[in-house]
């Protein structure tokens, strides 16, 4: 049983059809890629698994169990963490309090500790902080934890991010452009990262990504959509070499 | 049948303030996604411009300095104190919105809300706690339509009202500034990025919206001749909750739910006791957010708040 | 030359005084009070004033500006002088003290601060009724803030029903003691003898509180699909229908109000409530579930995707403020010993809104001082009558053009920075 299987996915947004009949299978460990142009649906794509859209055909298994209807924070707290390509950060809290809060559903101490301060709640809000603090020193930020999240270059906010992703204890990473708009030095430290991620924390990593450097270096299996479709997918060198992906990217002119 | 026509005049009248108000309130909100918490207030100094303005002129006439007939009066009134209060919303507008363009939306409402209270207690304090009649300019006349009771005033009201809606109406369909209006109630993010002074834009709708509101307060004050310096609030903060139930920047929902507003409430006054009037009628404008969340018309209002 | 000496004095002050712990300031406090019990009117009369002045020569200076330089006078006499001496010549062996109950015992340190705050205010609030009655108003009102704070601020939501969840409070506690413990006219003879009654306070108070919390799930509810505007309309809604409600209940006593509540909200009682509510609060809004809050204000998508159970985060936050509002209602019933629902009106949201804002989101320290600067300032400038709803605005307004979130927003409330002993202060130095 793969850990995470999608099958003959469709969504519509009103009359117009984002995405159509997708299919995904993945195994821990495994780094899958999600490339094509723009509004080709792919963040739709984990929109969709994530349960942040509801689709309008097809099912998604995690570990075999469905999530289709679940609510957002359960697919979540099953073990799907993301990253999102705008980064939505929380603009007045502390890098730590990011990565804290990303174990909300993990807590146990309850209402009751947090209302009344129980030794159980210092107990596990110290775990959390370790935990949260052993991730931003991963990520190589741990002398920004106390600071607001504003404040910082983009770099080291795509990294809060990623730990804060990490902190929920994911079974599969969504990287939704984890290196847009990075400079060569910032990209190389994110590969690096991600390359990191895979081998310590053992999960899966699924990947949308417009740099061909990136998904070709990372990626095993790599999927390419167009207008909602999968048109080709296969290993890095599959993909470079196939017809269909080059005149999606180039135009027809350059297969011929 | 009869008592029903009767209680629909009653809540044309009502729904006729309610509507110019929230015109302002709406105008306002589709150039700065603001709402003007001292609208109601504006409402308030546009009644007591508007005595003001009446009664100079009908002592001026009564002194034989020239010879107006009331009707002529009534008009000139509520011209006057349209222009007169239009420049109060623009300083409104300068003191208390400007300064907070950039700052949380939260504060603008709070500075709003603190400019009514200075209003009422400056008027408060200029004027006195008694209360002021309006001067009687139109003789109160009434029709019998078959067990109906209409009066002329009732008549004027809802003419004068939905001709300065239409008219509003037309200004922003035909002119280049309402133009303007309606492109940034679409994106009033990129809008101003076009050439379109945002100030100036802010200056037009919050007077645009004050004349309105004086021209409502006028209206009141022919119809209840009293006036107090409290009166702004309640009647305001039902208009401002029309103005929310007729969707963004729409002059026809605003228009619409201010109407809405007056029918709920005549109705539910009309087959309950009086006293559950605001309950009843808070539960049904309860109910409507609810389960119509986004109002009647014209695009939903922000669902966020910025801080 | 005489300026930056005069600059330098000033700054070697403020060190020498940085370094004084909590301890030292509350013992100052305690002193100055009772120098004022004990000596107060001689004072007063040395300096040419007919009485103690009761809100620091406030009243007094702005009704007669003549005596305004004996009030400053006893001012400093009585507060300022001894409170700087004590805190100053105290600090050292304080901090050692300071630092030994804070190593030794948590719970022991901060009993003691409260002790001795609670000594302060009690010696303070015995000079006059007018005192303790502003006194306890104050601290009511500091708990109203901070709930209000909870929904507003730390989640940014522009809730206004407060008054309402206030109301629910103020009348479901005074139903409990009236119909129990009171003979009188709307629910007849007592049920139950009065000399239980204030152990069964408390009782009354939760009760209101929980009646309050009840009443916030049609705001709480609604908030699940919308936000902004429509939530702020519809907790407007909600106040309004709560008003015209109890209004419209004659049993409770309709638009009269409800009177002849037992005199039981005494000083001890309110001050213990408002430091349970101020420290469940802070307790609540310093855990991750309570900075959930956050992020759901921040970005609510980014909260469910980081499996924030988003509908549970605002259930509970409107719950729980409407159970402190509730709480407060009820102190409040007490303390005025009359209720009418026209107290829960727009007056009363603006007034709360002015605190909130005015202290600062997201804080609890601005709670604390948007509530006390604005219900003082209230007292303070009554004398002005009608021109003081002028001035508070006007304040109001400056406060947020200049510091739109208020003066001190977004500062964590953290008990032991605060009990620490300061001496490691001058070693850094």
């Amino acid at each position: 049983m793969p850990l995470l299987q999608i099958q003959k996915m469709t969504h519509y947004f009103g009359g117009l059809r984002a995405v159509y009949d997708y299919n995904l299978a993945m195994e821990t460990g495994q780094v899958c890629g999600l490339i094509g142009p723009n509004g080709a649906g792919k963040t739709t794509i984990f929109n969709l698994i994530t349960g942040i859209y509801r689709a309008t055909e097809g099912k998604i298994f995690l570990e075999g169990s469905e999530l289709n209807g679940l609510a957002p924070h359960e697919i979540a707290a099953r073990g799907l963490g993301r990253t999102f390509q705008n980064l939505l950060l929380w603009r007045h809290m502390t890098v730590l309090e990011h990565v804290k809060m990303a174990r909300y559903s993990k807590i146990s101490y309850g209402l009751f500790g947090a209302f009344f301060g129980t030794a159980q709640r210092h107990r596990e809000e110290a775990a959390i902080e370790a935990k949260a603090l052993g991730l931003l020193g991963m990520m190589g930020i741990k002398h920004c934890a106390d600071q607001v999240v504003v404040n910082l270059p983009y770099g080291v906010q795509r990294r809060v991010e990623m730990a804060r992703a990490l902190a929920m204890d994911p079974k599969i990473l969504f990287l939704d452009e984890p290196t847009a708009g990075m400079n060569p030095e910032e990209l190389a430290q994110m590969m690096e990262i991600i390359r990191q991620v895979r081998d310590e924390l053992g999960l899966a990593i699924f990947l949308i990504e417009h740099r061909m450097k990136v998904v070709m270096e990372l990626c095993e299996h790599i999927q390419t959509l167009v207008f909602g479709e999968v048109i080709a997918e296969g290993t890095p060198n599959e993909i470079q070499n196939n017809p269909k992906v080059i005149e999606a990217y180039l135009g027809k002119e350059a297969v011929e | 049948m009869a008592v029903f026509l009767q209680n629909l005049i009653n809540a044309l009248q009502w729904g006729s303030f309610y509507a110019l108000i929230a015109l302002g309130y709406s105008m306002v909100y589709s150039i700065l996604m603001l709402f003007n918490f001292a609208h109601g207030d504006i409402f308030m100094v546009g009644a007591y411009i508007g005595f003001g303005v009446s009664t100079a002129l009908v002592a001026l006439t009564a002194m034989g300095a020239f010879a107006l007939p009331n009707w002529l009066i009534l008009v000139l009134t509520i011209l006057f104190s349209m222009f007169l209060t239009s420049f109060v919303g623009m300083i409104v507008e300068r003191v208390g919105y400007r300064p907070l363009r950039d700052a949380p939306r939260a504060s603008a409402a709070i500075t709003g809300l603190m400019i009514g209270i200075i209003l009422e207690t400056g008027n408060l304090a200029l004027l006195g706690a008694q209360r002021i009649s309006f001067p009687p300019l139109i003789r109160t006349a009434t029709y019998d339509l078959g067990g109906v009771y209409v009066t002329n005033k009732k008549i004027m009201i809802v003419v004068v009202s939905l001709g300065l809606a239409l008219a509003l109406h037309q200004f922003i369909r035909r002119t280049r500034w309402g133009m303007a209006i309606r492109a940034m109630a679409f994106d009033y993010v990129v809008v101003p990025l076009m050439g379109v002074p945002l100030n100036k834009m802010a200056a037009l709708t919050f007077g645009l919206g004050s004349a309105l509101a004086a021209a409502a307060g006028i209206l009141f004050g022919v119809a209840y001749p009293v006036l107090d310096p409290y009166m702004g609030i309640l009647i305001g903060w039902k208009a401002f909750v029309a103005a929310i139930l007729g969707g963004r920047g729409s002059i026809l929902g605003a228009t619409l739910a201010g109407f809405l507003m007056g029918f709920i409430e005549i109705f539910v006054a009309m087959v309950f006791p009086s006293t559950l009037r605001d309950l009843i009628a808070y539960s049904i404008i309860l109910l409507i957010l609810v389960f119509r969340p986004h109002g009647f018309f014209g695009e939903p209002y922000s669902a966020r708040l910025r801080l | 030359m005489q300026a930056t000496s005069d600059k330098r004095w000033f700054k070697r002050l403020g060190r020498s005084f940085s370094q004084v712990p909590l301890l030292g300031w509350l013992l100052g406090a305690l002193v100055a009070v009772a120098l004022e019990q004990i000596g107060g009117l001689s004072l007063a009369w040395a300096v040419g004033l007919p009485k103690i002045p009761v809100l620091f020569g406030f009243l007094m200076a702005l009704k007669k500006p003549l005596l305004v330089p004996s009030a400053l006078l006893y001012v400093v006499l009585i507060y300022v002088l001894p409170i700087g001496v004590i805190a100053r010549v105290s600090a050292s062996p304080l901090n050692r003290l300071a630092g030994k109950l804070f190593s030794s015992s948590l719970v022991i340190s901060v009993v003691i601060h409260l002790g001795l705050l609670y000594a302060t205010l009690h010696v303070w609030a015995g000079i006059s009724d007018y005192r303790l009655l502003v006194l306890k108003l104050a601290l009511i009102a500091i708990l109203l803030t901070l709930s209000l704070n909870v929904v507003n601020g730390y989640m940014g939501e522009f809730s206004c029903s407060h008054p309402g969840f206030m109301a629910l409070g103020a009348y479901g506690a005074s139903i409990c003691t009236v119909v129990l413990f009171v003979d009188d006219k709307l629910f007849g003879s007592a049920l139950l003898p009065a000399a239980i009654g204030p152990f069964f306070f408390p009782l009354a108070l939760i009760l209101g509180g929980l009646l309050a919390a009840v009443g916030a799930l049609a705001v709480a509810i609604p908030s699940f699909r919308t936000r902004g505007d429509y939530l702020a309309i519809i907790s407007l809604a909600f106040m309004f229908i709560v008003k015209s409600m109890i209004e419209n209940l004659e049993i409770v006593g309709g638009p009269r109000g409800l009177s002849s509540q037992p005199d039981w909200a005494n000083l001890p009682t309110v001050f213990l409530w408002t430091v349970a509510g101020i420290w469940i609060i802070n307790n609540f809004v310093r855990s991750t579930i309570g900075k959930a809050l956050n992020a759901v204000r921040d970005n609510e998508m980014a909260a469910d995707a980081m499996t924030v159970n988003t509908r549970r985060t605002k259930f509970i936050a409107f719950c729980f403020a409407a159970f402190w509002a509730g709480i407060a209602g009820g102190l409040f019933a007490h303390v005025l010993r009359y209720v009418n629902p026209s107290t829960f009106g727009i007056q009363k949201l603006a007034e709360v809104l002015a605190m909130v804002y005015f202290g600062g989101l997201n804080s609890v320290y601005g709670s604390i001082v948007g509530a006390l600067g604005i219900s003082l300032l209230g007292e303070a400038l009554r004398p002005l009558e009608i021109f003081k709803w002028i001035i508070i605005p006007l304040l109001l307004i400056l406060v947020m053009i200049y510091r739109p979130t208020g003066l001190i927003a977004f500062r964590e409330f953290d008990v032991v920075k605060l009990l620490q002993s300061k001496q490691h202060s001058e070693k850094g130095v």
